[in-house]
C-alpha cells in the first residue's frame, strides 16, 4: 500500500467509488473501509462467481444496496478553498494506469477459466439458465454502469436542423452501451420465458410470464435512472439551501466584521481595545470559517470558552491544545473554574502577552496545565486577602477529589497544574 | 511569474549567519507575505516571493533557498502540491508550513507531504525568525497546537494490523517532550525539565516528524477526517 492511498480520507460508511473501479466500484468502495487491497475484493467476487453466478448475484445486491460516494459539506472556509483549488482535490480523480489494465485483463481471463472449468465439469448452472444469467448480468452491468458514468457529462447548447441528435452523437458510447445492455435483457427475459417449465402447450401463460419477467427487467434497468431522478429533486433543494446560506453570510458578515470595524475605526486611539476587538473578531470568524460546531458540554469547549472569557477581558492571548476530549461531568466543570481561574491570575498578574493551556483527557484522567512566561511571584508571599490562587484553585480541586500543583519563579513564570480522576 | 520574483546572487556557504539565510516566502495575500518580510526581512535575507504553485515551484527550483516558508493553502492544489513538486526534483529542500486555518487535516496532510514544521500565522517575528533557522538547521518546527494535534493522532490503541510497530508508535520520552511544547515549553525549557540537552530535544523532535511522516498508521489519517476541528 502506498501513502498516497492512506493519505486519501478514509470513509466512515461504504460508499461505491464508480472512479476507482471497473464497473460500480464496489470492490474499490469496499476495499477503502475495509482497508485491503480492492484486488482482493475482486478476486473474491470472481471466485464466487465461477460457481453458478453466485458472485454476480451478490455484487448486483451490493451495487444495488450501497450509495454512491458523496462529499459531505465542510466548514464554509475550507470548502471555498477546495473549489478554488487551494487544499489538496482528495481522490476522486484516480484515472486507470496501464497496470490497471494488466489486471483487469489478468482478471478477466482468470474468471472466465474458471467459470469454463466449473461449467465443463457439470457443478455449474445448466448451460440455458448460465446463459440467461450471464444476459441478464451484462445487461443490467452495462445499463447501471452508464447511470454512473454518463452523469458527469454535460453537454453544450447549440443549434441548428439536427441539434436533437448531437447528445446522441456526442455520447455514442452511452447509446450503444444502452442499446447493448437493453439488447441483453431483453434477450434474457425471452430465453427465461421460453425455459419456463410449463409444459407445451401453455403458450398463453408463456406470454404472461414474458410479459411479467419484461417488467421485472425494465424496473431493475431503471432503478438507478429513478435514483437519479430523487437524487437531483434533493440537489434542488440543497441548492435553494446554498442561496439561504449565501444570505445569511451576507448578514453574518454585516453583523460581525462590518460592525467591528467600525468600532476599531472609533477607538482607534486606545491599542489595547483595538487588539482585543480584531481578536475576537478573528477569533469567531475563524470558528465560523473553519471549525465545526464544538457540542458545549465537552471539556474541549468549556475550556475554549474559558480562554475566550479571558481574552475578551484582558490584552492576551489564550492558547488551547486539547487532546482527547471527555463529556464536562459538574466536578470536571469545576476543574474548568479553577483553569479558568489560573488563566485570569495569569492575565492579570503575569504581564505576559501569551498563556498556553494544555489539557489531556484520557478513559480515567485528565490534566490541565496553565502556563505563562511572565514575572512570576513567591506563593508563599501572597498575601491573606487575595484568595484566588488558595480558595479557587487548591481548595476547590481538593474538595472535589483532585491536586492542583504550582509552580513559579521570576525566571520561568508560573505553571498551574491541575489533576483529576474522573 | 509575478513581478516580485526578484532572485539575487546564490550565495551557498555552509553554516552562514542568520543574516544570510536564504528564504523565499509562499503564500497568496500580498498583504501577508509584505507582513512577513517586514517582519523578518532585517534577519534574514529574502530572495523570491510566490503566489501559487507554480510560480512557487519555479521560484524554488531557481534560487534554492534555506527555507522555504509556505502557506498551507494556495492555488494549484495546496502547499502539499508545492512540497510534491519541489521533492520530485530537489527531495531536501526544507519547508516551514504557516496557516491561519488551523485544520487539523490541512496541517497534518502538508507536513505528512514534506514540510519539516508548522507555525500558526500569529507567531511573533523573533520566534518565526528562530523557527526559520531551525528548518534551515534541518530540525523540526513543532507549534504547541501541532504538537496537540501529534498526540491527539498517535493517542488510543494500536491497531493489531499495524505493519510497522517503531514507526506507529511515540515512545515514552518523545510523549514527554511533545507533552511539555503543548503546553508551551520552548526547545530550550523542554530539555531543561526534563535534564537532557537541546540537541537530543530536537532529536526527539526529529524522529516524532519522521513518524509522522512515515507511519501508515490508520488512525493518523482517519483521525484527521473524523475532526476537522483545531
Amino acid at each position: 500500500m502506498t501513502l498516497d492511498r492512506l493519505d486519501a480520507p478514509a470513509p466512515r460508511l461504504v460508499v461505491r467509488l464508480p472512479d476507482q473501479g471497473w464497473l460500480g466500484g464496489v470492490c474499490a468502495g469496499i476495499a477503502a473501509y475495509l482497508g485491503v487491497s480492492p484486488l482482493f475484493l475482486r478476486l473474491i467476487f470472481i471466485v464466487l462467481a465461477s460457481w453458478r453466478l453466485t458472485g454476480v448475484l451478490a455484487y448486483v445486491l451490493v451495487w444495488l444496496i450501497v450509495p454512491l460516494m458523496s462529499d459531505a459539506p465542510d466548514a464554509p472556509g475550507l470548502d471555498a478553498h477546495r473549489r478554488a483549488g487551494l487544499r489538496p482535490q482528495g481522490a476522486a480523480a484516480q484515472a486507470h494506469g496501464p497496470g490497471d489494465w494488466g489486471q483487469l485483463i489478468a482478471l478477466a481471463l482468470f474468471g472466465s477459466g474458471l467459470v469454463w472449468i466449473v461449467q465443463r465439469s457439470g457443478l455449474g448452472l445448466p448451460t440455458n439458465w448460465f446463459l440467461v444469467g450471464v444476459l441478464a448480468s451484462g445487461g443490467l452491468a452495462l445499463v447501471w454502469w452508464q447511470a454512473d458514468h454518463a452523469s458527469a457529462k454535460d453537454l453544450k447548447a447549440s443549434d441548428g436542423p439536427f441539434a436533437w441528435l448531437l447528445p446522441l452523437l456526442a455520447n455514442w458510447t452511452t447509446a450503444l452501451a444502452l442499446g447493448v445492455g437493453l439488447l441483453a435483457g431483453a434477450s434474457a427475459v425471452v430465453l427465461t420465458a421460453m425455459l419456463l417449465p410449463l409444459g407445451e402447450g401453455a403458450v398463453a401463460s408463456r406470454t404472461l410470464a414474458a410479459i411479467g419477467l419484461a417488467l421485472v427487467g425494465l424496473a431493475a434497468l431503471a432503478a438507478p435512472w429513478l435514483l437519479r431522478v430523487r437524487r437531483a429533486l434533493v440537489q434542488a433543494r440543497e441548492a435553494r439551501i446554498v442561496s439561504d446560506a449565501r444570505a445569511d453570510m451576507a448578514a453574518h458578515l454585516h453583523d460581525s466584521v462590518l460592525q467591528t470595524l467600525a468600532l476599531i475605526q472609533k477607538q482607534a486611539y486606545e491599542p489595547h481595545e483595538v487588539t482585543r476587538l480584531a481578536r475576537r473578531q478573528e477569533r469567531e470568524l475563524r470558528t465560523w470559517l473553519y471549525g465545526t460546531e464544538v457540542p458545549m458540554a465537552t471539556l474541549k469547549a468549556a475550556l475554549a470558552d474559558a480562554a475566550q472569557d479571558i481574552e475578551d477581558d484582558f490584552p492576551v492571548n489564550v492558547e488551547v491544545v486539547v487532546v482527547g476530549d471527555a463529556e464536562l461531568t459538574p466536578q470536571l466543570a469545576e476543574l474548568v473554574k479553577a483553569a479558568r481561574e489560573a488563566m485570569l491570575n495569569a492575565a492579570k498578574h503575569s504581564g505576559a502577552p501569551l498563556v498556553d493551556v494544555y489539557a489531556e483527557a484520557d478513559a480515567d484522567h485528565v490534566e490541565v496545565f496553565v502556563r505563562d512566561r511572565g514575572r512570576g511571584f513567591d506563593p508563599a508571599a501572597v498575601p491573606e486577602d487575595r484568595l484566588g490562587i488558595d480558595k479557587s484553585i487548591v481548595e476547590r480541586m481538593r474538595r472535589h477529589g483532585g491536586t492542583a500543583r504550582l509552580r513559579s519563579s521570576a525566571a520561568t513564570g508560573t505553571e498551574v497544574t491541575l489533576e483529576m480522576t474522573r | 511569474m509575478s513581478e516580485n520574483d526578484t532572485a539575487l546572487p546564490e550565495t551557498t556557504s555552509p553554516g552562514r549567519a542568520p543574516q544570510q539565510r536564504r528564504v523565499v516566502i509562499v503564500d497568496d495575500h500580498a498583504m501577508f507575505r509584505s507582513g512577513v518580510r517586514h517582519d523578518i526581512g532585517p534577519f534574514v535575507t529574502i530572495v523570491a516571493e510566490a503566489e501559487d504553485v507554480p510560480s512557487a515551484v519555479d521560484a524554488i527550483t531557481r534560487t534554492l533557498p534555506d527555507v522555504v516558508l509556505l502557506d498551507v493553502h494556495l492555488p494549484g492544489g495546496g502547499g502539499a502540491e508545492v512540497i510534491k513538486q519541489v521533492h520530485a526534483t530537489h527531495p531536501d529542500q526544507r519547508f516551514l508550513a504557516l496557516s491561519v486555518s488551523d485544520a487539523a487535516e490541512d496541517v497534518i496532510g502538508v507536513i505528512r507531504a514534506g514540510a519539516r514544521g508548522y507555525v500558526t500565522k500569529s507567531i511573533s517575528a523573533p520566534e518565526l525568525v528562530e523557527a526559520v533557522g531551525r528548518v534551515a538547521e534541518g530540525d523540526a518546527v513543532f507549534s504547541p497546537r501541532l504538537a496537540g494535534f501529534v498526540l491527539d493522532a498517535f493517542s488510543g490503541a494500536i491497531d493489531l494490523a499495524s505493519i510497522d510497530e517503531d514507526l506507529d508508535r511515540l515512545s515514552p520520552r518523545e510523549r514527554e517532550v511533545l507533552r511539555l511544547i503543548a503546553r508551551g515549553y520552548a526547545y530550550k525549557e523542554v530539555a531543561k525539565e526534563l535534564f537532557i540537552s537541546i540537541k537530543t530535544v530536537e532529536t526527539h523532535v526529529s524522529s516524532v516528524l519522521r513518524k509522522l511522516q512515515l507511519s501508515n498508521r490508520h488512525q493518523l489519517t482517519r483521525w484527521a477526517t473524523d475532526r476537522k476541528l483545531v
